[in-house]
């Protein structure tokens, strides 16, 4: 289901892949604990999470910070046995488990599943924790990749990945520049009683369904010229942005449901959830799903309002938006929200245009080399 | 008959202390060089074991485990070609400290008189050859040949080329054990970054307990792995070709198992 076509191969490397699948299945058959096995990873929708979405490693950051990456490996390897607690990704790979079982059901045979996959650049020894807090959790996590150090980045395509999910915003940003869907998560500032039968996942329009087209004429024009252009052009579909693929790979998970007659019953649902305003700017969001051939299952328009309270209500198990005003407002009220950082968005702050400084030559071990290698 | 030739222009390494790793001819050097000189070109295996050397006596200029290279060679052809062999290996500075002059029925033999506890090849069939009779073999990646590296990169692969049951005695268990011992203990040396020395392990077919056996495997044995992906299934040639490692190590695998 990945919309990233792989790169032309011989006959031969397609033989052994096929021999890899076969001798991958026959494994996962004979254990005797039955185990769910992977997805084939063209047929899945493949979902990789960074160490730091997936648990709550902040202490461990600290450390790494404080007292450099010896001692952090180190400190890693003594605490081997102690589970880690949950992230921010942690009730999202939880409820896409759900689905995947509630798929199971109805397609036995079926490899259009969630695969979800660590991603990390943490170094293997600090790995053998990560996948004994997997296994305190049962989570199905079959798949990893545990760089070193190096960037996960180039892996991200080997392992045919449709949204990555990352602490680190360089990290999110170059996937992003590669094509893939991915978003900085941040944890919540409360607690929230999120749902444990259905995958609720809430999207903002522009710069993160749709490109930031729009977006650009509002900051650059205002609001009056972005109503008019946007009522003139209603017919027009908007230019894909960098989720769209994700959400048409929940569509198509969906209607595996909706063929089996479990519309009603379905384990995940779609949310819009944008400043637009019905009346005058909405139309063109809904026409343009439309002509995507996809459905999203409810549409919300806050004409400028603010969203954190509505999503309270909607509990999203989580919530992309590209601008870092919405994702806080969302924080302080108990969303998971992951920052998509695309589109003109990111040069502003509060609306108004981020005064950079000019980037420095590159060479230097400052923050930004630091970040770079920061354990995620 | 074989003949062995000492590099005077080496210093020689300890023979206790020292982890003697066989290179061929066809490891080392690249394709005859097309104007028909002498001068063979270099390959980047043997540039990348002499750093780990460097970066070793750099560390403790009184170091004893180092890599202790002896070039080899294979065929009667290139056995032909020995002083060409020296020449390039003078030309280039090669830290080679003897040469074996060996052809395709007695480099085995040479492997053992030597006292080689890794041997280092292109050529599956002469890996095979090696490990049947004790010696544990690893390949060479011809891809990684061309590519600039600042680290050795090494891998771990079940049932990459070399068909990993075949041929694994007892005794080539236990060199293959002794081997990954002094290894990892090299690798020790070296903090957890910039390493000259990259140890990558790759499972294809089991899960994650499967991939996390075989890292705890390989750290009793001493080995302490930088980089682990467990594929699952997935196709491994995409994975393969990102990681560029220079040696694959599949024969010892079956140390891993149980």
């Amino acid at each position: 289901m990945s919309e990233i076509k792989p790169t032309e191969k011989t006959a031969t490397e397609d033989n052994e892949a096929e021999q890899d699948w076969k001798a991958a299945k026959a494994f996962f058959d004979s254990l005797k604990t039955k185990v769910p096995r992977p997805p084939k990873p063209q047929n899945a929708v493949t979902i990789a999470v960074s160490s730091r979405t997936l648990f709550n490693m902040v202490a461990e950051r600290k450390i790494f910070e404080d007292e450099g990456v010896e001692k952090y490996v180190a400190f890693q390897v003594e605490h081997e046995n102690d589970p880690l607690k949950p992230g921010p990704a942690f009730p999202f790979v939880k409820a896409l488990m759900n689905v995947n079982t509630r798929l199971r059901n109805l397609y036995p045979d079926s490899e259009e599943l969630f695969d979800i996959v660590l991603m990390t650049n943490n170094h293997a020894q600090v790995g053998v924790r990560l996948i004994n807090s997997i296994n305190h959790y049962g989570l199905t996590i079959e798949r990893f990749c545990m760089t070193g150090g190096k960037s996960p980045i180039g892996y991200l395509k080997a392992y045919m990945t449709n949204l990555y999910l990352s602490k680190n915003p360089e990290k999110v940003t170059e996937a992003i520049e590669e094509g893939i869907a991915a978003a900085t998560m941040f944890m919540s500032k409360q607690e929230s009683d999120l749902s444990d039968t259905q995958l609720r996942v809430a999207f903002d329009g522009d710069a993160v369904l749709f490109s930031d087209e729009s977006e650009i004429i509002v900051k650059k024009h205002g609001l009056d010229t972005f109503f008019e252009h946007e009522k003139e052009f209603e017919n027009k579909p908007l230019a894909q942005g960098p989720l769209k693929c994700f959400l048409e790979a929940l569509g198509k998970l969906q209607r595996k449901f909706y063929a089996k007659n479990e519309r009603l019953n379905c384990p995940i649902r779609t949310f819009l959830v944008t400043a637009r305003s019905a009346a005058s700017s909405g139309a063109r969001v809904l026409k343009t799903l439309r002509s995507w051939g996809l459905e999203i299952d409810e549409a919300l328009f806050l004409a400028g309002a603010p969203k954190g309270p509505l999503l309270q209500k909607i509990r999203p198990h989580i919530f992309f938006d590209d601008q870092m005003f919405h994702i806080e407002g969302a924080n302080e009220l108990g969303t998971i929200s992951a920052h998509v950082p695309y589109g003109i968005g990111q040069k502003y702050n509060k609306g108004k245009l981020i005064e950079t400084p000019e980037k420095k030559e590159s060479g230097g071990i400052g923050e930004g080399s630091r970040a770079r290698h920061e354990m995620d | 008959m074989v003949s062995t030739v000492t590099n005077s222009d080496v210093k020689q390494k300890d023979v206790d202390q020292a982890v003697v790793v066989a290179v061929t001819f066809a490891a080392v050097f690249g394709p005859e060089a097309e104007d028909g000189s002498t001068v063979y070109r270099l390959g980047a295996a043997l540039p990348l074991l002499q750093r780990v050397n460097e970066r070793l006596l750099e560390k403790n200029s009184a170091e004893h485990q180092l890599f202790d290279v002896i070039l080899i060679t294979t065929d009667s052809w290139q056995q032909q070609q020995s002083s060409s062999i020296i020449n390039s290996t003078r030309h280039h500075g090669l830290e080679i400290s003897r040469f074996c002059f060996s052809t395709e029925d007695n480099y085995v033999e040479s492997l053992m008189q030597n006292n080689v506890q890794l041997f280092f090849t292109t050529d599956g069939n002469e890996a095979l050859q090696a490990t049947h009779q004790g010696v544990p073999s690893a390949m060479l990646d011809k891809n990684s040949v061309s590519c600039p590296s600042e680290q050795l990169r090494v891998l771990f692969c079940e049932n990459a080329i070399i068909q990993p049951n075949m041929g694994s005695t007892e005794a080539s268990k236990k060199s293959a054990q002794n081997f990954l011992a002094h290894l990892g203990q090299m690798r020790q040396k070296f903090g957890v970054s910039d390493s000259p020395l990259c140890f990558t392990l790759v499972t294809s077919h089991g899960g994650k307990d499967s991939c996390c056996c075989a890292l705890k495997s390989l750290r009793s044995l001493g080995v302490s792995v930088d980089e682990a992906y467990c594929l699952g299934g997935a196709p491994r040639g995409p994975i393969l070709s990102l990681l560029r490692p220079h040696f694959l190590l599949s024969d010892g695998f079956s140390l891993l198992e149980g």
